[in-house]
């Protein structure tokens, strides 16, 4: 019954079988998820999914494979993660997308409007990693509850939708005095509970709004349900719970949401404590990159070694590659187009590798000169690791 | 004991585990949260889902005792996996 615990221990030592980082995406791949969940395939809600392209946690939750996010700097639909905090509404919403319907509070005219008439107040797009707050817990090793991710809970997609500056100054501007902005899920909730208790309810500082969106598309097509449509929050920058699916409700104000997602979900707490609004919420992302390419024994001579880099609503500015572990490292070179503060950049360096065994770690920095730390203190749900040695791969050149 | 962990599993707590989680063994079919029959979670697992709460899954510390805690904990990861 137990679900196999991998250990971490000292990236040097030895470890047998067992690969000594904590990565090692090779020793992962599909290999820990619940066998069950593997075996039943993909959910109808998400069966246009590439299943050899993902690890499947369970029914609401499936990650891409590290190896899988591919080197072009955006995540393909079919393989980028799924994360569903509720089951999806039925997909006859996504018929008429310019049906649906969002309420806008705190406005100086609120009121409800579909996203047709939304549709006609502005467009924009803008790339941004779509990341959850859960991301790399399965790096942690005082064994947070919750998806065991490892780096795949992370893609990088273009969105195209309605600026809500657009339509907030619209509808008069926001109420006075107004610090945040709060969205709502539309997803049914079943009888016998209290909505609060479960629905999927966010507040962000209203300073986020400026650059967040109704998005309708994704890469291009129109939002599938899967990933929230007919029309979804995205607020660049921003861990995925914000980023409400299904959004029926936007409104502006001075109270966070008494959700419990929000009074005591997505918090940042020492290990053992329960979650509490005085605690720091899951808002916007740190800075934080990983190695993609070669996982495994690309043999020995000349390798491209690829990887993602971002930080959050800061810009990366560069990345360094370390080939021992952290003991050396080298500037590593972006390639690929700049698609913006908010989206990842892909990064390589060529390196010739004689027989051995490498610890590969890449190390991100930000514009404002942050820098990803070597480790994450542990933290109760397991948030927010972005330890470059925990995301390090170990390599055995033949 | 594993009767008094089904009985809370059923009925026991606000919201009630069956509300929102599917295990065949307790007639539970929730669509809310992942089914228990797939994720087969051993007892340490469940019992720190349940007293901190994941993702929308409310934390219950505040309204059950440690040793009901345990007793869901134990209860689900026996009946897990069977369905």
């Amino acid at each position: 019954m137990m679900e196999p615990r991998f250990s971490r221990r000292g990236f040097l030592v030895g470890a047998g079988g067992a690969t000594a980082l904590g990565a090692g995406g090779v020793a992962f791949d599909g290999a820990h998820a619940p066998a069950a969940a593997q075996e039943g395939g993909l959910p109808d809600y998400a069966a246009w999914k590439d299943a050899d392209a993902l690890i499947i946690h369970s029914r609401n939750t499936m990650e891409t494979k590290r190896g899988a996010v591919g080197s072009g700097g955006l995540t393909a639909s079919d393989r980028l993660f799924i994360r569903n905090n509720l089951p999806s509404p039925d997909a006859s919403i996504t018929a008429d997308p310019d049906a649906w319907e969002i309420a806008i509070e705190g406005v100086a005219r609120p009121g409800t409007m579909t996203l047709g008439q939304l549709k006609r107040l502005g467009v924009t797009s803008e790339a941004s990693v779509l990341q959850c707050s859960g991301n790399g817990r399965g790096f942690f090793t005082h064994g947070a509850s919750g998806s065991q991710w490892l780096t795949g809970a992370a893609g990088c997609v273009i969105w195209t939708g309605v600026p809500v500056a657009a339509i907030v100054e619209a509808m008069g501007g926001p109420a006075e005095g107004a610090t945040l902005m709060t969205s709502t899920g539309g997803e049914t909730l079943p009888d016998g509970v209290d909505p609060a208790s479960i629905m999927v309810e966010r507040s962000v500082p209203i300073a986020a709004h400026a650059h967040a969106m109704i998005a309708f598309e994704m890469n291009g097509a129109p939002l599938p349900l899967t990933h929230g449509g007919p029309a979804r929050v995205v607020i660049p920058g921003y861990y995925g719970v914000n980023n409400v699916k299904y959004v029926k409700r936007l409104a502006f104000g001075t109270q966070e949401s008494g959700a419990k997602i929000q009074t005591s979900g997505y918090r940042v707490r020492p290990v053992g404590e329960g979650g509490a609004a005085s605690q720091p919420s899951m808002w916007d992302m740190t800075v934080k990159s990983w190695v993609t390419h070669p996982l495994t024994d690309p043999g020995s001579g000349r390798v491209q070694i690829h990887g993602v880099a971002f930080a959050g609503p800061e810009r990366a500015s560069g990345v360094a590659v370390s080939l021992d572990g952290g003991q050396s490292w080298e500037q590593a070179r972006f390639y690929g187009p700049d698609l913006g503060r908010f989206a990842w950049r892909s990064f390589v360096m060529e390196a010739d590798l004689a027989p051995g065994v490498y610890a590969v770690a890449s190390r991100a920095t930000a514009e404002g000169g942050s820098v990803q730390p070597e480790d994450f203190p542990p933290n109760e749900r397991g948030y927010g690791h972005n330890g470059w040695r925990a995301h390090a791969v170990e390599l055995t050149v033949a | 004991d594993l009767a008094e962990g089904r009985r809370l599993f059923v009925e026991g707590t606000e919201p009630a585990c069956a509300i929102c989680h599917s295990l065949a063994d307790a007639g539970a079919e929730g669509e809310i949260g992942p089914s228990l029959d797939e994720l087969r979670p051993d007892a340490a697992r469940v019992a720190r889902a349940v007293r901190g709460g994941v993702g929308v899954m409310p934390a219950f510390q505040e309204t059950l005792s440690e040793d009901q805690i345990a007793a869901i904990a134990a209860y689900v990861a026996r009946a897990a996996g069977g369905g």
